[in-house]
């Protein structure tokens, strides 16, 4: 039995919950919305976890479900909630089943996608892009700052750069350009990321254990996620294969953060660069599956009713 | 130089700064979060081939990464007074982002540092008692049995969610590849530096019971133990720690 946790409309869960049924799993599904409804406790015994969920009138045994897919949107944002102060009742309990849930993450037995802990590398892009590089991977030069003098010379140096969050907090990549170096005084305040604009192929690759699903992302904007805004066009999606060596890479790079499923975005430069930018924990892959037709749901599917020890 | 990096009411850490300082160590220098925060220079740089790290004080005290021979790291948060007039969501963004700043520029330095970060706590992976309760049993450590429930109420400390409160707490820091303090059987020595080992600290502190039954008993770990306990051990042990070669480049 399969623990699908998240809002099940939710295009990624539920290509995976349609991909569990044809695979004839058994799935159940946490939804978030309907915290209300739902107990959650587990319970550890010479290290072994167990524990119950009870929603909907029914009570599961957690050592029952052999793995489980956490797609978990924030909390705080649920419509349930929408207008109840920070410590509401309502909020306070939702909270605490969410923290329920993820601690259980980090001790269930089977195979979690992914668990909470090893997650939180994504917090940090630098810190994270220092692991990647153990991998083998190229970076681009970055710069954090909050010197506009080294942002000159940096921009000097490498004629186009890019700025972007330093956390995991989602932003927009843009361009440096006229407007930000007017503005740059204010980085003295908080220090900022840029780094050299690399010209090249976007490459999202998904790993799911060590499987891999290579797509080339052709468009012109500094984001693609933002092509449309940004070039007036959205990005094309084509399927890709990968050099057996960066495939392999990919999975270990995956492993060695301790995920099972990852959206690793590379670039893949006119110089033979391979250029690892951040490895995405909870990739939003139906996107990708959408445009190219990669079983991503299914193989993530496999994963989850795959016997482990 | 070495470095020891703390919050300005951390009693602990001003007690091993001068402790370090009589076994000879320097140039020591002891940097407080809250003056970190007022830096006039940040440049943080990575690449392919290195990495960087250069600060310069408010005061004018410079401190370069490749110049540093070892840091004892004991900083929780990024202070925020800085901030204080900012509007809450700005607050929050800044925070996120120093935080995964500092959580990269503590990561970068070539030398010892104890504790590396982690992005789950600067000085060290702060990790929730079931985990630690996990962790602690599969390192071999005898464990309580633990239980979690989301109608636990959420404000209440986690000693409550054990089934048996433990009488008498003592705690065995692990420092580098020594457990000191605490007096530990000799039987838990393996199982400390197990548990310090998988949840990468350099630096531990880990809680027992000591029962009726003579048995000792997990009851938690923190990466930021108060290194006090430990005496002059623990200072001996810091200085070997400190002293290790320096790592390879990430």
């Amino acid at each position: 039995m399969i623990l699908l946790c998240g809002i099940p409309s939710e295009p990624p869960l539920a290509l995976v919950r349609e991909a569990l049924a044809e695979l004839n799993a058994c799935s159940v599904a946490f939804n978030q919305r309907c915290f209300a409804d739902m107990r959650l406790s587990f319970e550890i015994a010479a290290g072994i976890a167990g524990g119950e969920l009870s929603m909907n009138g029914a009570t599961f045994r957690l050592q029952d479900f052999t793995g489980a897919y956490l797609r978990i949107m924030d909390d705080r944002f649920l419509p349930e909630l929408k207008g109840q102060p920070p410590d509401s009742p309502a909020r306070l309990s939702c909270r605490a089943l969410h923290d329920t849930l993820l601690q259980w993450s980090d001790v269930a037995h089977g195979n979690i996608v992914n668990r909470c802990s090893p997650m939180a590398s994504n917090s940090s892009k630098p810190f994270q892009a220092q692991l990647i590089r153990r991998h083998g991977f190229d970076m681009p030069e970055t710069l954090i700052t909050n010197d506009p003098d080294l942002v000159d010379d940096f921009l000097a140096r490498h004629h186009r750069i890019i700025y972007k969050s330093i956390s995991g907090v989602r932003s927009i990549v843009r361009t440096f350009d006229k407007d930000d170096a007017q503005r740059v005084d204010l980085i003295r305040w908080c220090p900022v990321q840029f780094q050299e604009f690399i010209e090249g192929e976007n490459v999202r690759v998904h790993v799911v254990g060590s499987r891999v699903f290579a797509t080339r992302v052709v468009s012109e904007a500094t984001d693609y996620r933002y092509a449309h805004e940004q070039v007036g066009q959205a990005a094309q999606l084509q399927p890709l294969s990968l050099p057996d060596d960066m495939a392999e890479r990919c999975v270990e790079l995956t492993a060695g953060l301790g995920l099972s499923f990852a959206g690793i975005d590379l670039k893949l430069s006119p110089e033979n660069r391979c250029i690892c930018f951040e490895v995405n924990p909870s990739p939003g892959f139906s996107y990708f599956e959408a445009h190219t037709g990669q079983p991503i749901a299914r193989a993530v599917a496999e994963y989850l009713i795959q016997v482990t020890d | 130089m070495w470095l020891v990096l703390c919050h300005s009411g951390d009693v602990a850490a001003l007690w091993l700064y001068n402790g370090l300082r009589q076994r000879g160590l320097k140039p020591l220098q002891l940097v407080s979060a809250e003056v970190l925060a007022c830096s006039r220079l940040w440049e943080h740089r990575l690449a392919a081939g290195h990495t960087t790290v250069d600060i310069t004080l408010h005061d004018g005290r410079a401190i370069h990464g490749d110049g540093l021979r070892g840091v004892v790291n004991r900083l929780v948060a990024v202070p925020m007074d800085l901030w204080r007039r900012a509007s809450p969501a700005d607050r929050a963004y800044v925070l996120q982002e120093l935080t995964a700043f500092y959580v990269s520029w503590l990561m970068a330095l070539p030398c010892p540092v104890l504790n590396r970060p982690s992005p789950l706590g600067l000085a060290g992976a702060w990790r929730h008692q079931s985990h630690w309760v996990w962790l602690a049993a599969r390192a071999g450590l005898r464990t309580p049995d633990y239980i979690q429930s989301s109608q636990n109420p959420i404000d209440r400390p986690g000693a409550l969610r054990r089934r048996s409160p433990p009488p008498k707490v003592k705690t065995v820091l692990v420092i580098g590849d020594r457990v000191v303090g605490g007096q530990p059987p000799g039987a838990l020595l393996a199982g400390c530096l197990e548990l310090a080992r998988v949840s990468g600290s350099g630096i531990l502190g880990v809680d027992f019971a000591d029962g009726p039954d003579g048995e000792w008993t997990f009851v938690g770990a923190t990466p930021l133990p108060d290194l006090r306990l430990g005496g002059e051990a623990a200072l001996d042990a810091l200085m070997i720690a400190l002293h290790r070669e320096r790592r390879e480049s990430l």
